[in-house]
């Protein structure tokens, strides 16, 4: 029993990554219908921009400028490294996505392929095919419950995430702004008729997908810190099957479908043999879309698909 | 209002045009005759011509390789294509260019098939001499050839059915394997499959049969993905084929028997120049003639409005399924020659970097078309191959391209286009349609 | 216009000549071609093998050349990025043998790439050494293909013998990636020789993920139920530190043993504190080498900036086994393929060669009978060496 808790808790922690990648993910897909193959490598950026912030306030630290505690700089890094990488998105946005907006859309997503490619190899090229370490901002602390083993780490991971979603999910259901984003996943036609410009709300959209990505980058470097260029495309296209599986249009539905994939992949790995992980785990997924082919909180199809 | 268009081009581009009325006339057969000049005119003399300029081998990629590399031959290599290449296909082309219009002619009037075939043996010919020269042009060129193959089987999906369907690559690694084993079981001492049940004289000719099973084998697992497509569409069917694409590189992973992650290695030399050739040419013309078939038709319907087709009595589950299982096979068939090219086999050759590399040949090259998947195919192997010396900066060049590409021709290079095989060997010395609508 | 353009031909057709002419007067050179990732999955590997090799080529063109047989040669390396990809490799292979002619290949580094690689470089009858490949199929049947490592089938039962007699291990777990080939082996061959000595059933735990993924949690909580007394896990250093971070904070407080492909400097860097106290077996220790190998150790320290890993060194015996080759052949013929065969002759003939990473011989297969060092992490963070296991 002792062991499915502990899985549990593994999964949560795993979860809340794919979930936080996802929304990203699912915002762009939800509300301006485009898959944003790019995400997976903005979640790099953002990890790597976090490095450096973090490295600077704990190089200013050690020399006593700035003495802050190390929670304190964690929550600086991740605020000031969600500002910064909104504009890798809308960078994204300008130059990936808006000149294509009346083109195939399909077209678009492989500018978005293309640019996570240029994003891993410029990191590459710039920083060197050295891993980088994220610094240890906050003291590891483990707590034995009952022979489950908790990490403040691993706790305070979920509760960020959890607060993001929650935060994504009043921002898009309570303000003006959330409400234009909805018009505009509702119908892209007309709502720039009403005054709603679609390159502000494409931009809004890019920028807070990124931030999300970038504090994921973060909480990522935080519970497995090494980073490399490439660390960001197997966690990105799992996120994608999170998003789609969420069904399009609900951006609770992409979170919820994150965490529901960190729990296949954890509870069939401790089930099964766990060389079959993948195997189950991605047969699990395409049995769900079997049945439920508009993901979960999708709505059937229109004929407004542009593809 | 036609001259005062005229009048304001710059002189320049009224001398291009000149130019290009200057070959216009030239057809299809008359530029095959000169490359063929142009390749045999290299074997004789231009390893000689390549030390006289201060190369140290005739360029492998018509001097793109020396000119990123050494900047100091780029004179040298950039003469080399000159006076090697252009110079004799120009002049010979356009020299026979009468004779070869009456040729040219003369093949379409008797069959058009025979015009065909003639047209591919000296195709042929050409490739064949300039692939002699060094062992790293026949390797690009197979693998350009078996990449039109697969780039056209996946247009099949993505261009003219308009799913975003990204299992390719599980289908070319289920084709692989297929015919690797039955290759490697049937005709060599292998350590997983025993001795040798057949004796190997017959491997080359029993080979297709190979290549034929691992399409089956793929096309059956086009199923796990196709029965969906009935319900599911656009997105969650992409979905549903990166499920399977994970699904089936997991499964291989499994499979002790066939090498799990080490994979398998040891496929007997058979996919040579020729063979791939013929695969290709044959599926080029099978998907061709798929493509504009009333079932083609059908698929773009299905594209363009579900309901509104299957209103109009397209049997949509039908052509999603036939189109499915149709470009799984061809996948396979493209994986199983590339397992005897590589002589090797593993799963992770069939991960999310093949499927980003199918899906740029697509792209790039253009939906919905023939002509655009082998343009598509061929370039991106052949860049892939020829900015080999920006070492890390490829990977940052070749992506601008593509983006490039996709925001000025949104659909691909050459998209929605037929490839119209009598349009293409027909002579060119009577004024056509098309040459006055170039002109105008 | 035309006239403008018949005038640029001419001029390029000048310079050209020109050019053509200034080309010729070269001295005598040797190329040796790399098949490396320099992008990709692994472009650590690749730096290192390239660092390596630059280094390599400093020392001999400073000092006049290489001396084969009565005339000196300048080196020159053509690097090649295989992008880590089979595909990629077999093309470089081909490009490095029929374009740029080159004498013998270096690489590729990892067995997806060597096995494929060997193959051409076979059928072309050019000399392949591969510094890190550990797959049986990279050499076998091949006599123009060798290696500059000991295979999995003598390393796992290091590991498994080291785990007996050192921590008196009864049952022991593994944690492989099972995508990728080099951990996978090693990881069975490690199972069957601790198997071997414990009777089936003792590997309680025998647990596997993916390349590149980043959390081990509920492999790590399997191996923990399992109550197994030591972690053998034969990972690349980049996930190294994560496997060993999580288990520590699941509540693992066992001993944790490692293979080879621990031996990075970049292993502390990433690892910290955690790491210290582990041991692992590989080719060589770098704290505390003696003589040509603390030599080459400093020197490449002092011009890249870290201690070099496993694969630079083995890059660096490689590259000094060709090299010897060449020179044993007594002189170039210039004619490239009587060259390589000798060279590939040479190579096999090579007895008692005195590598930085201990001494080779090889066997008919190509490969080298070397021996193990177990290293221990210092509470320093130095790989200290421990002891030294030889084959029989």
């Amino acid at each position: 029993m002792g062991e499915f808790f502990q899985n549990l808790v593994n999964a949560l922690q795993y979860g809340s990554f794919l979930a936080l990648i996802a929304l990203g993910y699912s915002m762009v897909y939800s509300i301006l219908m485009l898959f944003n193959f790019a995400h997976g490598d903005i979640f790099m950026v953002g990890a790597y921009i976090g490095f450096g912030i973090a490295t600077l306030l704990v190089t200013l630290a050690s020399f006593g400028a700035l003495a802050l505690p190390g929670w304190l700089i964690l929550v600086l890094t991740i605020i000031i490294s969600m500002f910064l990488t909104s504009f890798v998105g809308m960078l994204v946005e300008r130059i990936g996505y808006r000149p294509l907006r009346e083109a195939p859309r399909a077209s678009a997503a492989i500018t978005g392929l293309m640019i996570g490619i240029i994003l891993e190899t410029g990191n590459l090229a710039l920083l060197g095919a050295k891993r980088v370490s994220f610094p240890a901002l906050i003291e590891s602390a483990t707590y034995d419950i009952g022979g489950v083993f908790v990490t403040n780490k691993k706790i305070m991971i979920v509760f960020v995430s959890i607060i993001l979603t929650l935060a994504l999910h009043q921002f898009v259901t309570k303000t003006k702004w959330g409400m234009a984003m909805r018009a505009m996943a509702f119908d892209y036609l007309v709502v720039p008729l009403m005054g709603v410009s679609i390159n502000t709300i494409a931009r809004l959209t890019f920028a807070i997908g990124s931030a999300l990505a970038a504090a994921a980058g973060i909480l990522y470097g935080v519970a497995y810190p090494v980073l490399e260029p490439y660390m960001g495309i197997i966690v990105g296209w799992k996120a994608f099957v999170a998003a789609i599986l969420g069904g399009r249009g609900s951006i609770l539905g992409a979170a919820l479908a994150g965490f529901l994939l960190g729990f296949i992949e954890i509870f069939v790995a401790m089930i099964f043999p766990s060389t079959f992980r993948d195997l189950i785990a991605y047969s699990i997924v395409l049995l769900i879309l079997v049945f439920r082919p508009h993901g979960f909180f999708g709505e059937p199809y229109s004929a407004k698909l542009r593809l | 209002m036609q001259d005062t268009i005229e009048q304001t081009h710059p002189p320049h581009v009224t001398f291009w045009r000149k130019v290009k009325t200057l070959f216009v006339k030239i057809p299809l057969l008359g530029w095959i005759v000169g490359a063929i000049v142009a390749v045999l005119v290299e074997r004789l003399v231009g390893s000689g011509f390549a030390s006289g300029l201060g190369l140290t081998k005739e360029p492998a990629l018509f001097g793109l390789l020396i000119i990123l590399k050494t900047p100091s031959l780029i004179p040298g290599a950039l003469l080399y294509v000159l006076l090697i290449y252009m110079l004799p296909t120009v002049a010979v082309a356009w020299a026979t260019a009468l004779f070869a219009n009456r040729i040219a002619a003369l093949l379409l009037k008797k069959h058009i098939l025979i015009a065909v075939l003639v047209h591919l043996g000296l195709l042929y010919v050409v490739l064949h001499f300039w692939a002699d020269i060094s062992g790293y042009r026949a390797h690009t060129l197979k693998l350009a050839l078996i990449a039109i193959m697969v780039t056209l089987s996946l247009n099949i999906i993505n261009g003219y059915m308009g799913e975003f369907s990204c299992s390719h690559p599980g289908f070319m690694a289920l084709g692989a394997y297929t015919s690797s084993v039955f290759t490697l079981s049937l005709f060599t001492d292998h350590r997983f499959f025993g001795s040798a049940v057949l004796p190997e004289a017959l491997g080359p000719f029993l080979f297709p049969i190979g290549l034929i099973l691992g399409g089956l084998v793929a096309a059956l697992g086009a199923l796990i993905v196709a029965i969906p497509s009935f319900r599911t569409r656009g997105d969650y069917l992409a979905i549903i084929s990166l499920a399977f694409m994970f699904i089936v590189k997991s499964m291989i992973e499994n499979m002790e028997f066939v090498g799990g992650p080490r994979g398998l290695s040891g496929q007997p030399r058979w996919a040579d120049l020729t063979t791939i050739f013929i695969w290709t040419v044959i599926s080029i013309w099978i998907i061709n003639n798929f493509v504009r078939s009333t079932l083609g038709k059908a698929l773009n319907a299905v594209r363009d409005e579900e309901m509104a087709a299957n209103s109009m009595t397209v049997n949509t589950r039908r052509t999603k399924i036939t189109a499915f299982l149709f470009a799984a096979f061809w996948a396979g068939v493209a994986g199983g020659l590339l397992a005897h090219v590589l002589q090797y086999v593993n799963p992770s050759t069939f991960g999310i970097q093949k499927l980003a590399e199918v899906l740029a040949m697509v792209y790039f090259g253009g939906l919905n078309s023939v002509y655009g998947s082998i343009v598509g195919a061929v370039s991106i192997t052949v860049l892939g191959e020829a900015l080999r010396p920006l070492e890390i900066f490829k990977w940052i060049i070749i992506p601008l391209i593509l983006i490039l590409v996709m925001i000025f021709r949104p659909p691909g290079l050459i998209a929605f286009k037929e490839f119209d095989v009598r349009r293409i060997l027909q002579p060119r010395n009577t004024p056509k349609k098309e040459v006055k609508d170039d002109a105008a | 216009m035309r006239r403008g353009l018949l005038i640029g031909i001419i001029c390029c057709l000048a310079v050209g000549l020109i050019f053509s002419g200034c080309g010729k007067k070269e001295e005598p050179k040797i190329k040796i071609g790399f098949n490396i990732p320099l992008t990709g999955d692994i472009p650590k590997v690749g730096e290192g093998s390239k660092f390596a090799a630059e280094m390599f080529k400093a020392d001999i063109n400073s000092a006049g050349g290489l001396k084969v047989g009565d005339k000196s040669y300048q080196l020159e390396f053509i690097y090649e990025d295989n992008e880590s990809k089979a595909q990629s490799a077999t093309a470089a292979a081909l490009k490095l043998i029929t374009q740029d002619d080159v004498l013998a290949i270096i690489g590729p580094q990892s067995s997806k790439q060597a096995v494929p690689s060997g193959e051409i470089c076979n059928a072309n009858k050019t000399p392949m050494i591969s510094p890190w490949s550990t797959n049986p199929n990279t050499t076998k049947d091949r006599p123009y293909v060798f290696r500059g490592c000991f295979l999995d089938p003598f390393q796992g039962p290091v590991a498994a013998n080291f785990a007996t007699e050192e921590f008196g291990a009864k049952k022991a777990a593994v944690l492989f990636d099972v995508a990728s080939d080099y951990p996978k082996g090693l990881a069975e061959f490690f199972k069957g020789a601790f198997e071997k000595i414990h009777g089936s059933g003792s590997v309680a735990a025998f647990e596997t993920f993916t390349t590149k993924d980043r959390d081990f949690s509920a492999q790590l909580t399997n191996i923990i139920k399992s109550d197994a007394d030591i972690l053998f896990t034969p990972q690349y250093y980049d996930e190294v530190p994560l496997i060993v971070k999580q288990a520590r904070e699941l509540g693992w407080t066992k001993p944790i043993l490692g293979s080879d492909s621990w031996g990075s400097a970049e292993l502390m860097n990433l690892c910290g504190d955690d790491c210290k106290g582990s041991f692992f077996s590989t080719h060589y220790a770098a704290a505390g080498a003696k003589g040509a190998t603390k030599e080459f150790i400093d020197r490449y320290k002092e011009k890249y900036g870290y201690v070099p890993d496993d694969v630079g060194a083995l890059t660096w015996d490689s590259i000094r086994l060709l090299v010897q080759a060449i020179q044993n052949t007594g002189g170039l013929t210039g004619d490239l393929q009587k060259d390589r065969d000798a060279i590939k002759d040479q190579l096999a003939q090579i007895k008692d060669f005195a590598g930085i990473t201990g001494n080779m011989t090889f066997t008919p297969d190509g490969d080298p009978v070397k021996c193990a060092v177990i290293v221990k992490i210092s509470q320093a963070g130095d790989f200290e060496f421990y002891k030294s296991v030889c084959p029989q």
